[in-house]
């Protein structure tokens, strides 16, 4: 019986606690000494699809209507969908069962093309802003939103996903080669915050309520 | 340094975002019978005014559209709409 | 020194010292202290000699706004002692004092600009003398070899206001705009709010001192979630849309020794306050002499008193109510001279009287005398009849207070002279930008707390906020409260007669040595404005950047235009306005570089890695740079190597031909499904840009590669030449999504074989097909796998290609399998004895075969044709609208272009170096890449000559970088490929 093993781009050097295998990755559900926050996680696991048509409007992938506007972001079912320009969007899988992804002309497979950040916590905004001149806050907009920009000079998507019981939750997305350099950018923004690895397990708890 | 550009999908971000797409000058002429000279002409010379000049903009580290704007060359400011 | 310990407004911990080290001497300073205070308060008069002049200088400001106090501190030069916080085991050393026993230099001060005239003719005398003048004339030392220590970083902030200045008005501005809800930040230069109140014993309202209201406010404003409060931030800069750039200096415990930041601000507000106006008068550069705010915040902030026996010498009520204050922490006052004959706050002089302080009102000093230091003053009328010496060791002297309105300068506020205060003030403010507080003029408490509410307001009516009922009655009550004060506008002693023979010694900038004479001089050689004066004397160049000079320059030049009543503006105001390291605006300067999906693999095999462009790329798998076991193995028998770099793209749609035919000089309407074409992009002048493969996926659906440098640009370049089309395709960027593996040489169809069972051979998958199957273990081939999630066998799509000139096969495969396709094909090929190969080895191989890497073998001119590549533009398919298509007609048949060429040298054991020139009697080309050829045995390599040499059998002459004048290496144009290859 043969099986090969997918390797996600973003290593911690923390000991995993606990593991589960999917689809050929291995997941890491729980560090030791995760902490109480902030978190970093690793979701380069999760599929994303890329999704380009000349009409999105007619379209719902999974039953999912596409926002009209750039920006806007529904998350609906462990799908959450980014408007990306007039013609794109991005459907990213965050927590639950993998589904197979249509064999439709507009879905691109994009999972192994971008690593997938999370970081979740208090002091979620402070470790961004050293990284990121975007406007995260911005009061005009409401979460979960999509911002296209640089994070420590690198394009991303940024997707600020809400809050949970103070706990300030938000997704970054960069092509895979900067994986590492990204993660590094992170954790070292993140030290005087006490920023630390951690499992699958806690971006999926944090994100439950806000599938509600 | 801090000329502010304001993308149709992203809104107002720092100009070091883009990518600069030169003047507008129209589709590509119509090539039939140009001498190389004219060529060289469409390929490398602009008008190059001080004032206010319609102009390509990519978002290079953002949505990577390609879009216009109208800025004041003098002032090097956008022109906001 | 005895210090008072007990004042409310100390912002030191007198139970805290810290120890540090002066000119190898041990002394105590206080916690709180600036190293200036910590050396003023161990008896340190004299803290550098002056840049030309080499005078004695002393504490002045205590703001840093003149370089006097600039210090060496833990080896780091040029250190501003006046702000920067002592922290314990300091070693601090002055940095320009040859002797502390000699009073001055020169006695006679040279003329203005004395060194843009002498020392440069004749000219090559020139590098002497600036040595000299370097050495003579200069602040702080640093080695090549230094490297800054500590943490810097930078952060990016986003509000709605930012308010400068942390002063009452500040804070109120704050308030003001925080209550309407919206994200504020509020920055101040110094470690705490308060700015002008926050050492100010006098009322604010009965029993409330303007201290205590002083931080009552900043409680309240620190208080507020929405205000975010930078303390010891420094503004440097304001840009278009209001883009406010600062750093701020970490406090002990902070994760960073400065921190560079980055402000966007729907709207700004200047509350920077004032600083303070010189008095000239001769010799007002001794030690001894400081300004009002200086000597009342080293008693009331630093428990310190500045002398012994003190003489006032102001212009403003701030100064006399210095005298009051200082006089009842015991500073003994010889008396206070004021240059304005009245209009002083009769409640002062009361004051005053009632200390039994001799009140002077129309004096001023006209001149100071002393060695090292101060040690008599004259004072006289301001009409200058009489005159009065005293022996005193400290001269407080101020002429009035000037705004500090570099914030406003920088926002392009038109900015006017005010003939009420005297200050230059914005006559009109752009959009946006709001100003309070002393900055505007003001001075009654209560007129700079309304000020401040109303900008606040303003500012947050920028942004949206409701309030103009708010609005109307704040602007009601500003109207009610006092106005700005009178200003003394007083400039020169009456001794002092421009254009005549004036005394020398009068310094209108510290840092530059820049006095009145001087002023006087350069005017009459015709330097008669403020931005030439400015530059040939120097005045406000060097460190204070203007906080000396900047009032008083273009008052004294306005005397000189008797015809003008309107004193010209000062010079421009530019960032950065408070100098720092270089190391805070380099900030974290983090390496983002992109990694492959093999670099783990190519790791553990002992790779040795080189960046190239973004990429970390695994050059070398030995010790040995020719790489020639890896190039004899692949030519040999079978080598494998990582190319993931490559950009790779899916393009689809009904208009996607049209879009690749926009950009490839190639027939794109035909490709068969299962064959790749291979084809070039060209730019408007004919440049080859790219090389790749196209191969069609599907119906209206492509899968196209680019070199690695164009994988960032391929898109931004089809967008860009499609953009007036309207036509509907879409491009996906799958470059990082995909790893690409070369697997190069003779046994590479066997060893996929074993791992496949997919019909390999020559005819079902000849050169320049595209195959997808699956690979995996050939022991696994017949059992299956039962755990759905277990991925059994790894997806490739396959390209039968020749980039090395052997049987290869470009293998690419998802990005997460990467490292388990490489384990596979290492296992697979093990009995091959398969062994990995570098970029460098790579570049060997392709080049025996005489493939172009572009850039290498191209420069900007260099266009298909050049290359011999004209046979990949299909005339008939790629007609006028492709990109690049007319130059490629026009240049076609072009003479007088410089071709590629094969050569190989008549030395075969040498190779000449990369860009080493051709010439004949002047250059006639260049190598662009030589290698020794291990497959051939001898040097070859890929030139670009001037047509004229490109016929076969042309002998070349070579000239390497270092070489002897008639030195050369010579080589013979041979044809290309020098290897015969294996697939066509």
């Amino acid at each position: 019986m043969e099986s090969y093993q997918r390797r996600s781009p973003v290593s911690f050097t923390s000991r995993m606690a606990e593991s589960v295998r999917r689809d050929g990755w291995e997941v890491a559900l729980r560090y030791h000494d995760e902490g109480k926050g902030p978190f970093l996680i690793d979701l380069s696991h999760r599929p994303k699809w890329d999704i380009q048509d000349a009409d999105l409007s007619g379209i719902r992938p999974m039953g999912i209507p596409v926002s009209e506007v750039p920006g806007e972001c529904i998350f609906q079912n462990g799908f959450l969908l980014n408007r990306m320009n007039q013609t794109q969007a991005a459907l990213w899988h965050l927590s639950g069962e993998s589904p197979k992804m249509p064999r439709e002309f507009l879905y691109t497979d994009v999972t192994d093309g971008y690593a997938l950040l999370s970081v979740i916590g208090k002091e979620m905004f402070f470790i961004m802003e050293k990284i990121s001149a975007s406007d995260l806050s911005s009061p005009t907009k409401k979460p979960p939103f999509l911002i296209q920009g640089p994070v420590s000079q690198v394009p991303c998507q940024i997707v600020v996903l809400g809050e949970n019981e103070g706990y300030f939750g938000l997704l970054i997305a960069c092509v895979r080669g900067y994986a590492q350099s990204m993660t590094e950018a992170i954790l070292d923004s993140g030290v005087e915050w006490g920023l630390r690895p951690a499992g699958e397990n806690i971006f999926c708890n944090w994100l439950e309520p806000l599938s509600a | 340094m801090s000329l502010t550009i304001t993308c149709p999908i992203c809104g107002k971000r720092n100009g070091y975002e883009f990518r600069f797409g030169g003047e507008d000058r129209g589709p590509r002429p119509d090539e039939k019978g140009m001498s190389p000279q004219e060529w060289c002409d469409y390929v490398h010379n602009r008008a190059n005014i001080a004032g206010v000049q319609k102009e390509w903009w990519c978002h290079r580290d953002g949505c990577g559209s390609w879009f216009t704007i109208r800025r004041d060359t003098v002032t090097n400011l956008e022109i906001e709409n | 020194m005895n210090r008072l310990t007990q004042l409310p407004t100390l912002r030191i911990n007198p139970a805290k010292t810290l120890p540090f080290t002066y000119r190898e001497k041990k002394y105590q300073g206080m916690s709180g202290d600036t190293v200036a205070v910590a050396l003023y308060s161990n008896g340190v008069r004299i803290f550098s000699k002056s840049t030309r002049y080499h005078r004695p200088r002393g504490l002045y400001s205590l703001d840093g706004e003149c370089g006097n106090c600039l210090m060496e501190v833990d080896g780091l030069p040029n250190i501003q002692a006046e702000t920067s916080l002592l922290r314990g085991g300091m070693t601090i050393n002055p940095q320009n004092i040859k002797s502390f026993e000699k009073d001055s230099g020169p006695d006679k001060v040279d003329p203005a600009g004395f060194d843009y005239q002498k020392f440069h003719k004749p000219y090559k005398m020139w590098p002497y003398f600036l040595k000299r003048i370097r050495n003579a004339a200069g602040l702080g030392v640093v080695s090549p070899s230094f490297r800054m220590k500590g943490l810097f970083d930078e952060q990016y902030l986003n509000a709605e206001v930012c308010v400068i200045g942390g002063g009452p008005a500040g804070i109120l501005a704050a308030l003001a705009a925080a209550e309407q809800g919206l994200r504020v930040i509020l920055l101040e230069a110094r470690p705490w709010l308060g700015g002008c109140s926050d050492y100010r014993s006098a009322e604010y309202t009965p029993g409330v001192a303007l201290y205590s209201r002083a931080r009552e406010l900043a409680k309240a404003v620190e208080d507020t979630p929405n205000v975010r409060v930078f303390s010891h931030t420094f503004m440097t800069g304001l840009y278009a849309d209001n883009h406010v750039t600062a750093f701020q200096i970490g406090a002990q415990g902070d994760h960073f020794n400065e921190r560079y930041m980055e402000i966007r601000a729907e709207s700004v507000i200047a509350a920077t306050g004032c600083i303070e106006r010189p008095l000239l008068f001769e010799n007002n550069d001794l030690p001894g002499i400081m300004q009002a705010s200086c000597a009342h915040r080293l008693a009331r902030t630093y428990g310190l008193l500045p002398g012994e026996r003190a003489i006032f010498s102001v212009g403003h009520d701030l100064g006399i109510e210095a005298a009051i204050d200082l006089s009842d922490l015991g500073l003994p006052i010889l008396c206070v001279a004021d240059c304005r004959p009245d209009v002083q706050d009769p409640r002062l002089i009361k004051e005053l009287t009632e200390r039994g302080i001799p009140f002077m009102p129309g004096w001023v000093v006209s001149k100071a005398e002393g060695g090292k230091s101060l040690e008599k003053v004259t004072l006289t009328t301001i009409e200058g009849i009489r005159h009065h010496a005293v022996e005193c060791d400290t001269l407080v002297a101020s002429a009035d207070l000037t705004p500090a309105a570099g914030p406003l300068f920088m926002s392009g506020a038109k900015m006017e002279y005010d003939f009420h205060t005297g200050f230059f003030l914005p006559g009109q403010l752009p959009p946006k930008v709001h100003a309070a507080g002393r900055l505007i003029g003001l001075y009654d408490p209560f007129s700079i707390e309304a000020s401040g509410h109303l900008a606040g307001l303003n500012a947050a009516k920028d942004c949206g906020a409701s309030v103009d009922a708010l609005l109307k009655t704040a602007q009601k009550e500003i109207g009610r409260l006092p106005g700005p004060a009178r200003g003394s506008k007083w400039m020169l002693p009456p001794s002092v007669s421009l254009n005549r023979d004036i005394v020398e010694k009068i310094f209108i900038c510290l840092d530059e040595d820049t006095t009145v004479k001087h002023i006087d001089q350069a005017y009459n050689m015709g330097f008669d404005t403020v931005e030439l004066m400015k530059r040939f004397t120097g005045a406000g160049t060097g460190p204070g950047q203007g906080g000396i000079s900047g009032h008083n320059l273009p008052l004294v030049i306005s005397r000189y235009h008797s015809d003008s009543v309107m004193p010209t503006l000062p010079g421009t105001v530019r960032p950065p306005l408070v100098p720092s390291f270089l190391a805070t605006y380099s900030g974290r300067s983090r390496d983002m570089v992109k990694r492959t999906p093999l670099h783990e693999s190519g790791k553990a095999a002992g790779a040795l890695f080189q960046r190239e462009r973004v990429w970390k790329h695994a050059r070398y798998f030995s010790d040995d740079f020719t790489c020639r076991e890896e190039i004899e193995n692949v030519r040999g028998n079978v080598g494998v190597t990582d190319v993931s770099a490559l950009g790779k793209f899916r393009i689809f749609g009904p208009d996607a031909v049209n879009a690749l035919q926009r950009v490839y000089v190639g027939n794109m309407s035909d490709i068969p499904v299962g064959k790749v074409r291979y084809s070039a992009m060209c730019n408007e002048d004919g440049r080859l840009i790219d090389l790749g493969v196209v191969t069609k996926r599907g119906e209206e659906d492509y899968y196209f590669t680019t070199t690695a440098d164009r994988a960032d640009s391929a898109m931004e370049w089809i967008r860009y030449h499609t953009r007036y089309d309207q036509w509907n395709f879409h491009i996906v960027n799958l470059t990082d999504a995909f790893a690409a593996i070369n697997l190069a040489g003779p046994n590479s169809r066997e060893l996929l074989r074993k791992i496949t069972d997919a019909d390999i051979s020559g005819d079902a998958f000849p050169f320049m097909a595209c195959r997808t199957f699956a690979l995996r273990r050939e022991t696994s081939r017949d059992s299956e796998t039962s755990n759905v999630s277990d991925i059994s066998a790894i997806p490739v799509r396959v390209m039968r290609l020749g980039f090395v000139g052997e049987l290869s096969y470009e293998i690419h495969a998802p990005a997460s399998l990467a490292e388990s396709l490489w384990d596979l094909l290492m296992e697979a090929g093990r009995d091959f004895g398969i062994r990995p190969f570098g970029s460098e080895a790579l570049d060997a191989l392709r080049l025996e075969k005489g493939h172009v890497i572009i850039g290498r073998e191209s420069e900007t001119r260099t266009t298909l044709h050049d290359l011999g590549l004209g046979f990949l533009w299909d005339e008939e398919h790629a007609g006028i609208s492709t990109v690049g298509v007319p130059p490629l007609k026009f240049t076609r048949y072009q003479t007088g272009r410089l071709r590629l060429v094969g050569f190989k040298t008549e030395d075969p054991s040498r190779a000449p170096r990369d860009g080493s020139i051709i010439v004949e009697k002047t250059i006639r080309g260049y190598v662009c890449t030589a290698r020794y050829s291990f497959t051939l045995k001898e040097a070859i390599g890929l030139a670009l000559v001037e047509s004229r040499l490109a016929k076969k059998g042309t002998r070349l002459q070579i000239f390497e970088d270092g070489m002897k004048k008639d030195e050369r290496l010579y080589a013979t144009v041979v044809s290309t490929p020098f290897l015969r290859s294996v697939d066509g």
